[in-house]
């Protein structure tokens, strides 16, 4: 975590993110606490009032009224309430009379702490791996295509005919992974390689970054990052001229 | 989830039989609540199962899991948190009295499977790729002659 805090670099950036939608569900927040009830955490925590959602956002009123002026400990807390008090599931949206997006804030939140170096490991991994290798397990190319080719080789001993094309342009669908898949559950791979090859789909899996489709880089707020990921599978879906592309859930 | 989905209702994968145990399934909130998939996800369940048992809020307003937003790959630091305020999604799926549960997302069946272990519910947690594969039924002419 960054040392020292930037209370004008804080204040700064919530001031040219919160808009019409953020004010606005600021300010007709009436702490009904119907949202309490919705929640996971607070149920789990034997009702605890703190884990009540509205009651989580309370920091970015706070932190905009302070000007920004808040001390590291206070981030602290806020680190601990935007990360472990919630999975931004937006369960509580749906039972709120407003319809206010309270992960929508608490993801605001976490941008934040990014921009002031707050974030956590795990992620932070991830996201050195995603610039470096444009996937969150650092897969080389080589071991990606190593994978998909004897991911192909196991599968065609049991169905005569199976494919995984790579990189085939025009195919009807690209597929996309997630990282830990060709890493700990090949098998997953052999799966869809053998549901495809039964029920005759046109598919391909890109050779180049992009075929990750996990976004962990948006889970911590660095948007630069989530972008960059999203891209990749863009561009390779271009340039692959397919109809579709589909994610492995 | 939605293709293997239209691949059964449309005839392209066909079964050779349906898990007999008990089942239910887990609604993701990336793939339900925002990506609009609870109806396919339930059905799909069905497709596969002779005895499928919704869990109480199946659907959009089913409980995330607790394993959503980077709590999974956030590791040891989550680890007690998610493992807690699971316990909300561990007692609806004891309450379908489920054996097989149907997870189409990466994140949830690590987490339903840590659940199961913590609250000893004694699930088997798969992907519908998985439960696919086991279920269908293989064309003659692609299944290899045997030497």
């Amino acid at each position: 975590m960054a040392e020292d805090v930037n209370s004008r670099e804080i204040y700064e950036f919530l001031k040219t993110r919160i808009g019409a939608r953020f004010r606005t569900w600021l300010q007709i927040c009436s702490h009904c606490g119907l949202c309490a009830n919705t929640c996971h955490y607070y149920i789990a925590n034997g009702n605890e009032p703190g884990m009540i959602p509205s009651y989580k956002v309370r920091h970015l009123l706070e932190i905009l009224k302070r000007k920004g002026r808040v001390d590291r400990k206070y981030l602290e807390t806020v680190y601990h309430t935007v990360y472990h008090e919630c999975n931004m599931c937006r369960r509580c949206t749906l039972y709120c009379p407003f319809g206010i997006d309270i992960a929508l804030m608490i993801s605001l939140l976490r941008s934040m702490l990014f921009s002031q170096g707050i974030a956590p490991e795990g992620l932070v991994k991830a996201i050195e791996n995603y610039k470096k290798f444009g996937n969150q397990m650092a897969v080389t190319e080589e071991d990606w295509v190593d994978t998909i080719e004897w991911c192909e080789e196991e599968m065609a001993e049991e169905l005569l005919g199976l494919k995984i094309p790579i990189d085939k342009k025009g195919a009807r669908i690209m597929y996309t992974v997630n990282a830990r898949e060709p890493m700990f559950y090949p098998q997953d791979i052999m799966e869809v390689a053998k549901i495809f090859h039964v029920a005759g789909e046109d598919w391909t899996v890109p050779r180049k970054e992009g075929w990750d489709d996990t976004n962990l880089a948006m889970f911590c707020g660095d948007l630069k990052t989530a972008r960059l990921i999203v891209e990749n599978t863009f561009k390779r879906a271009e340039e692959l001229e397919v109809e579709k592309i589909a994610i492995t859930e | 989830m939605e293709l293997f989905h239209d691949y059964i209702r449309d005839g392209k994968i066909r079964l050779r039989e349906k898990f007999k145990e008990p089942t239910t399934v887990q609604d993701p909130c990336n793939v339900v609540r925002s990506g609009g998939l609870a109806d396919k996800n339930r059905r799909l369940a069905e497709f596969l199962s002779e005895d499928f048992r919704p869990m109480k809020y199946q659907g959009n307003y089913n409980f995330c899991c607790g394993g959503g937003g980077g709590a999974m790959p956030m590791g040891g630091e989550m680890r007690k948190y998610r493992l807690r305020c699971g316990k909300i999604k561990a007692e609806q799926i004891r309450d379908t009295g489920a054996k097989i549960v149907f997870v189409p997302c990466h994140n949830c069946i690590d987490q339903l499977r840590d659940l199961s272990k913590e609250y000893d519910l004694g699930i088997r947690a798969i992907h519908f790729k998985e439960a696919i594969t086991e279920l269908m039924e293989i064309p003659q002419e692609m299944i290899p002659e045997e030497d």
